[in-house]
């Protein structure tokens, strides 16, 4: 009976393997400590400044030089030590290790949110 | 497709290796697995689960590769009146590139895996055989080969990336994985012991080093220094990610099957720090490295090959504890490097990729060469009747075909979408793309570990069977199955 259970569960999840019926409805749901526009003004804008314009002396890069959608490609590559899956690595070694303090510490965000803030300092600077 | 067609069509795969895998072993599997009957089933459904639509509008695809042609088959199976072009250079655009591993690795020839682009091409699809010199999305349009204006109310940007060896000093050529056009390239690479199996051509060549390998290995005496035979992985984002360990795999199951293991001293040297991006696969492939004697140096990238000495040279990095930070309230850290040369016998080189200049420095471009769009959407962040898909699109984790067959059926929903006015749908209701991509890492011959995963970093396996292990039926699946899923599924818009 067990037997049976389990080539039934087979059969449908490889259908859906195939398929891709089965594409991914399950949302995950975080929470943050603080909201983004919060983690922003406690934290991140003592390097990288009031409108994400970076300062040279701390070589700490600007924000505002790129669009919601290439900013949260570089969050997600400092978040998670680079975008390939495997064993390409990270543009942002010393911002990887920052992060996972900062996030410590409390200052995590989501990712397309931060982008989408950033970009609206780049447009309101 | 009917069912028998498509099981005809693995048998006759299984039937080329006798060695491997028998018909009536293969007969087994298929027909008593209800695993692989799904599979089976799977694949000649699809076409009713498209619904159809009226919409209208110019549709324009770049490139016709695995993503551009699949795509334009599925718009032509969903809309009542289509009008695609699809403009692709590469007369082998269509070949199937994740069985260049099995090429390379002294399993297939290199004939199963090419493919010609003009029997993809869907019916009633135009094809343009030339390239885009530039792109003008203010005006919707673009042109090719440098003097012919197209225009479009939709464009899909599926060019692909360049294999960059011409980054590496040593080394040449700028060129695609499958498009025969790679003579610069061959000056330098698919001899010598310098190889990669990254385009057609060369993955042959890498079966042809390896053969050259267990020759001088079959000569080596107890006592000498080993043979030394180096794997390398870049520091850019990579097409089908796991490639370089699985020719690292392969070389070692050959040299096992020869009985020369013993002479070889096999090193990976990836730029980055870790095996895998989700740990429990990183833990998985750790433990396998270990079973086969494997060495591995992180935070190595390549940067030179000295063909004369056969010395590679490679740029070491790491962080190490810099000066107290008071906007961090931490210790920062500082960035070290130096370069460490390294002989070898043999050498695969995973090239640095990128995207192509002509899409890279226009304005549907960005500073990293890849398309940006919304992630989730795979519509561009600025032009919105752009959309992206395939290993151009700037998405982590996205560079296989196995993402592909995910993002195509999302930009086909949005493209109907946007061709319907409805904005609102592709931003709320339409399905999203979640990241998913898998790696049939081939771990030996006859086994293979099916890593799948998505952007939450977690397994996601879709069989209830423990995803770290090395297992029989998934060398089923990538040897035999998914060849003619894409090949035959994917192509037609179905799978």
């Amino acid at each position: 009976m067990i037997k049976q259970i389990t080539a039934i569960a087979l059969a449908t999840s490889a259908f859906f393997l195939l398929t891709g019926c089965g594409e991914d409805k399950k949302v995950e749901t975080k929470t943050y400590k603080y909201t983004t526009v919060q983690v922003y003004e406690k934290s991140c804008i003592k390097c990288h400044g009031k409108h994400g314009e970076g300062n040279p002396l701390k070589k700490t890069p600007a924000l505002n030089d790129r669009s919601a959608g290439e900013m949260a490609e570089d969050l997600y590559d400092i978040r998670n030590g680079g975008t390939s899956a495997q064993s390409s690595g990270t543009d942002h070694e010393i911002m990887e290790h920052n992060m996972q303090k900062l996030i410590d510490k409390g200052y995590d965000y989501d990712i397309n949110s931060m982008a989408e803030f950033l970009s609206y300092l780049a447009k309101n600077k | 497709m009917k069912k028998n067609e498509l099981l005809e069509e693995i048998l006759a795969e299984v039937d080329k290796h006798p060695e491997i895998m028998s018909r009536r072993d293969a007969m087994k599997y298929l027909t008593m697995s209800p695993m692989a009957a799904s599979i089976i089933a799977g694949a000649t459904v699809g076409a009713t689960t498209v619904s159809a639509s009226d919409a209208k509008g110019k549709i324009l695809i770049v490139g016709g590769g695995l993503a551009g042609m699949s795509t334009a088959a599925r718009l032509t199976n969903t809309l009542s009146d289509p009008d695609i072009t699809v403009i692709e250079p590469n007369p082998l655009s269509t070949s199937y590139q994740p069985g260049q591993t099995l090429v390379g690795g002294g399993i297939w020839d290199k004939s199963e895996v090419m493919y010609n682009r003009d029997e993809f091409v869907p019916n009633g699809v135009k094809l343009i055989k030339g390239a885009v010199t530039a792109f003008d999305p203010d005006n919707n349009k673009v042109i090719v080969d440098g003097k012919k204006e197209v225009t479009y109310d939709q464009m899909i940007i599926a060019t692909g990336l360049m294999l960059n060896f011409a980054a590496i000093k040593g080394l040449t050529g700028e060129i695609t994985s499958c498009n025969p056009d790679n003579a610069e390239a061959k000056k330098t690479i698919g001899k010598d012991g310098v190889h990669s199996i990254y385009f057609q051509d060369g993955s042959e060549a890498t079966w042809t080093g390896i053969e050259e390998l267990i020759a001088k290995a079959k000569k080596w005496k107890k006592g000498e220094p080993k043979l030394q035979a180096v794997f390398t992985h870049p520091n850019t984002p990579i097409k089908c990610g796991g490639a370089p360990k699985k020719i690292m795999y392969l070389t070692n199951a050959q040299l096992e099957k020869a009985g020369v293991r013993d002479a070889v001293e096999l090193t990976f040297y990836p730029n980055g720090g870790k095996m895998f991006g989700v740990p429990e696969y990183h833990e998985a492939i750790v433990n396998q490295f270990k079973a086969r004697g494997f060495k591995w140096n992180y935070k190595h990238n390549l940067v030179e090959i000295n063909k004369e000495t056969k010395t590679a040279t490679f740029n070491h990095h790491w962080t190490e504890k810099g000066a107290w930070d008071e906007d961090l309230e931490e210790y920062g850290v500082e960035l070290k490097s130096k370069h460490v040369e390294v002989k070898y016998d043999f050498i695969h080189v995973t090239p640095p990729m990128k995207a192509p200049d002509v899409v890279a420095h226009s304005k549907v471009g960005s500073s990293k060469g890849w398309v940006p769009v919304k992630k989730e959407t795979l519509q561009h962040v600025k032009y919105k009747n752009v959309f992206c898909l395939g290993d151009v699109v700037a998405v982590p984790m996205g560079k296989t075909g196995g993402s592909a067959r995910k993002q195509y059926k999302v930009v086909v929903n949005n493209v109907i979408s946007a061709m319907e006015g409805d904005q609102k749908a592709i931003d709320t209701t339409n399905t999203k793309y979640a990241g998913y991509t898998v790696c049939p890492l081939i771990t030996s011959i006859g086994t293979v570990m099916l890593a799948e995963f998505n952007w939450t970093k977690k397994p996601t396996p879709m069989v209830p069977l423990d995803p770290t292990q090395e297992r029989w039926i998934w060398w089923l699946l990538k040897v035999y199955l998914l060849k003619p899923m894409t090949q035959i599924g994917m192509l037609s818009g179905r799978a």
